[in-house]
């Protein structure tokens, strides 16, 4: 399951937490984002803060830095690099430190750094500061030596000397001519020794001749700060270059006076941070009114103006387009980490199960991650293991699991008509699904007719109907073993028939079957209508559809190619226009129905589906009846791609589907009228008093749970009596669940006032005696 | 032990359906996913009918469901 090594591997894949290239080309790894972020609010002295914390000799590196980081950022082609380093410069002009360095022992092991190049400089700057006891020889003056390097920071003399005096508080200096003789003395001395080599270059090896992880020379002695070669020979000094070695090396010398490795766990690896420039818009590099010493100085409006330029490079592709993931204000490597801690938990809450709940699985973070991050199968297999501890909260999925069952069971399971020994067998069987049979059965037995008559006498013909669940709800769930019976009924099935190809017209069965039953030859009904001739379809329509529509593409058919282009060639032969929104086939995002969302977190749920209308603009065409129906109950008007194809029996775009008991009485009501019986609508003699039926259908409670709860309830007397209005309320406990009926006695039946359910067992409600009940929980629980 | 949480009828006179006589406020033990509490709730002190009101149901009952689920 989620043990340490794959939580590393999904943490691995989420670049969220990696450095944006300003960064990583920064030798010191100055975190420019934050620096920027500061500078665009005027929060100059917390700026400020930054700099003086990741800066060697910040003053002297604000004047002179050649700026690797402006190279790298990604503002670069919209409008010019941020001016980084101006704004460096600027920061330090316009502020005063405040820096408070905390005392700390000094460190046992002595460090020499020779020279007064910036990589010696650095060397001594980082060693001094982590309170290593630093010696620096140097052979004159230390400002006059930086002096024949960078010339420039003569007018600027001030800062230079700054620097300078902040570095010698803590560093001794010894005037000193070091030959190599005295090189390998101070070897001898000190637990590490630097040598600068731009100020040294007879008694330094060739740069190629030391390790450039390390600067690791001999004996203890690191080397750097060569000066660069130009491509014609004219020998330079690169600032950052030559401090970005020195701070390399001072980090070497550490690990030599401790005895450690010197190259291992040096370097942090991380990803390469995506980031999405399609919608930036350029802007132009601000250049500043003034300048000082050579160095562009802008006003602190103007630092704010330029500042703000920053794209703050990130990545939360996946984020931005799943309401889900917004939710829980992280991003899926923070997310990782919490599912992975949720398993580990023994005791105490169990706080990602909300996190784990609530994916729609619908996997379009996969599809959108350049690196393929895929909520949906950290959450399935963390459901898994939830299931399988015995850790799933009985409330998130039971009552779906009741509906798949309801759809398995006698009532409404049927394979029609029945396979005949003998006869050949059906070349195809027709898998409308269990969601389209209770909302569509009208429309799935004329597809079905016409199907049948359009295959006739050709070397295609035979059609058999199966009107089943695929299991996938228990899939989502976590119950793996649960979704293994349901495909090996449908084997079952499938080999009865002689083993035809399966059609579906529901994604999510399609999916299911294709994951479950990968040997099984499985397609969308929408691609053999495509492939047939469509003229005889009927034309007339019950009123008048409208003639362009946003196409919306099941989550579950994401990778479906074939479902996708039969749907768009579908429209397109019947003389409709489409539109594609933003996130769509490959791409396209989940209504909410995926994952059981809409059963255990119904109010995310909610917000995927409204995020997702915001996305489409009209009328909408949905090839998925769940897709269809969670949109317009949220007010969306939305058809159904049999509509287009059977428009004599379209089913208003706007008019709502049916709720979730009426989805049962459906398909139990499609298989009778396949059979030729009729069956009695149920609860003739209960009547709801008005808007009830919302509120029950939100609390997950049935007309066929009040049904049954109501002739338990006045055969078995468990009820009590409201003096006041004379209203009954009882209680019947049929499974995990107490529902209550508060009702009163009509002429022809009952009158329903309300009704509500708890899982928790209250002895003395719900059918079984009181005295026993507490007898058995407490026996068993102790 | 600290006082008992009560829950009385969200309103009305009660009685019981079987034994006709009125509820009660009596203390009863609940019980949910290997956790036990006492209330106080109306129940027939005859036959032990136990009245679970609307408002506790959908309140502090669902309450302390998710929480015990998430344990
Ligand atoms: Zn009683």
């Amino acid at each position: 399951m989620l043990d340490q090594d794959s939580l590393r591997r999904y943490e691995a894949q989420c670049t969220q937490d990696s450095p944006p290239q300003c960064r990583i080309n920064c030798p010191f790894s100055l975190d420019c984002r934050a620096f920027l972020t500061n500078m665009a609010c005027g929060k100059l002295a917390a700026a400020r803060a930054i700099l003086e914390r990741h800066l060697p000799l910040p003053h002297i590196m604000a004047l002179i830095c050649d700026h690797p980081c402006e190279q790298a950022c990604l503002r670069r082609d919209f409008g010019g690099a941020i001016a980084l380093h101006h704004l460096e410069f600027s920061c330090l002009a316009q502020t005063t430190s405040a820096e408070r360095l905390l005392p700390i022992p000094p460190k046992r092991h002595k460090m020499a750094v020779v020279g007064a190049g910036l990589a010696a400089l650095t060397a001594a700057w980082d060693l001094s500061r982590k309170s290593y006891p630093v010696t620096l020889f140097v052979d004159g003056e230390i400002s006059e030596l930086l002096l024949c390097q960078f010339p420039n920071l003569e007018e600027a003399r001030a800062w230079l000397e700054e620097d300078l005096k902040v570095l010698l508080r803590k560093v001794c200096v010894e005037q000193k001519t070091v030959t190599r003789e005295a090189l390998v003395t101070l070897a001898q001395d000190f637990a590490g020794v630097f040598l600068d080599a731009s100020t040294h270059p007879a008694l330094a090896p060739a740069e190629a001749a030391v390790d450039a992880s390390t600067w690791h020379w001999q004996d203890g002695i690191c080397v750097a700060g060569w000066r660069s070669l130009s491509p014609t020979g004219h020998t330079y000094s690169l600032p950052s270059r030559q401090a970005g070695q020195g701070r390399e090396a001072a980090l070497t010398m550490e690990r030599v006076a401790g005895k450690l490795s010197l190259t291992a766990e040096r370097k942090k690896r991380y990803g390469n941070l995506h980031t999405d420039c399609t919608q930036v818009e350029r802007v132009q590099r601000l250049e500043p009114q003034t300048t000082q010493w050579g160095c562009a100085l802008y006003s602190q409006e103007e630092a704010r103006q330029e500042a703000s330029r920053c794209l703050q490079c990130q990545c939360l592709i996946c984020v931005e387009n799943c309401p889900y993931l917004q939710k829980y204000k992280g991003y899926p490597k923070v997310y990782a980490r919490q599912i992975h801690n949720n398993a580990t938990i023994v005791k105490g809450l169990h706080t990602a199960n909300a996190l784990i709940n609530g994916c729609a699985l619908c996997d379009q973070c996969s599809r959108l991650c350049p690196e393929h991050f895929s909520m949906a199968e950290l959450c399935l297999a963390a459901r898994e293991e939830m299931v399988a501890r015995g850790q799933m909260p009985p409330s998130a999925h039971e009552f779906a699991l009741e509906d798949m069952e309801q759809a398995q069971s006698p009532g409404a399971f049927l394979t029609w008509p029945k396979p005949k020994p003998g006869a050949s067998p059906p070349h195809w069987l027709f898998f409308p699904g269990c969601q389209l049979s209770a909302s569509r059965g009208e429309q799935v037995l004329a597809l079905f007719a016409w199907l049948e008559q359009k295959l006739s006498g050709s070397d295609q013909a035979g059609l058999a109907l199966c009107l089943a669940c695929c299991g996938q709800p228990a899939h989502w769930a976590g119950q793996r073993k649960l979704f293994e019976e349901q495909l090996a009924r449908l084997r079952d099935v499938w080999q009865e028939y002689g083993k035809p190809t399966i059609l579906t017209a529901c994604a999510s069965c399609l999916a299911a079957l294709r994951e479950g039953l990968p040997d099984l030859p499985v397609r969308s009904v929408w691609e053999l209508v495509d492939s047939l001739e469509l003229s005889d379809l009927p034309k007339e329509a019950r009123f008048p559809l409208p003639k362009t529509f946003s196409v919306h593409d099941p989550c579950a058919a994401r990778d479906d190619k074939g479902w996708q282009k039969a749907i768009r060639s579908l429209a397109q032969k019947l003389g409709y226009t489409l539109i594609e929104p933003k996130c769509t086939a490959e791409t396209t995002s989940c209504c909410g129905y995926g994952g059981l969302v809409w059963c255990a977190q119904p109010e995310t749920a909610n917000s995927l589906v409204a995020d997702r209308i915001a996305q489409l603009p009209g009328d909408v065409l949905a090839s998925c009846v769940m897709c269809r129906d969670r949109f317009v109950a949220q007010d969306k008007a939305c058809w159904h791609i049999l509509d287009l194809l059977l428009p004599h029996l379209a089913v208003a775009g706007t008019q709502r589907g049916p709720g979730l008991a009426q989805r049962r009485y459906q398909r139990s009501q499609l298989k009778a009228r396949i059979l030729g019986q009729t069956i009695r609508p149920e609860g003739e003699e209960v009547a709801l008093a008005s808007d009830l039926a919302e509120t029950l259908e939100e609390q997950h409670i049935l007309l066929s749970d009040i049904i049954t709860a109501l002739e338990q309830i006045e055969a078995k007397t468990l009820w009590c009596l409201n003096k006041t209005n004379n209203h009954r309320v009882g209680a019947w406990r049929p499974r995990k669940v107490t529902f209550w009926v508060e009702y009163s006695k009509t002429e022809h039946g009952f009158l329903v006032h309300d009704a509500w359910c708890h899982r928790m067992l209250v002895p003395g409600a719900g059918g079984e005696d009181a005295e026993t009940v507490i007898a058995r929980e407490q026996s068993s629980s102790s | 032990m600290g006082m008992l949480p009560e829950y009385r009828p969200d309103q009305g006179e009660w009685l019981c359906g079987r034994c006709k006589i009125p509820l009660e406020q009596g203390k009863v033990p609940v019980f949910y996913l290997n956790s036990a509490f006492d209330v106080i709730l109306p129940r027939c002190p005859q036959c032990g009918f136990t009245l679970v009101p609307k408002s506790l149901a959908q309140g502090k009952m669902l309450e302390v469901e998710s929480l015990l689920e998430e344990k």
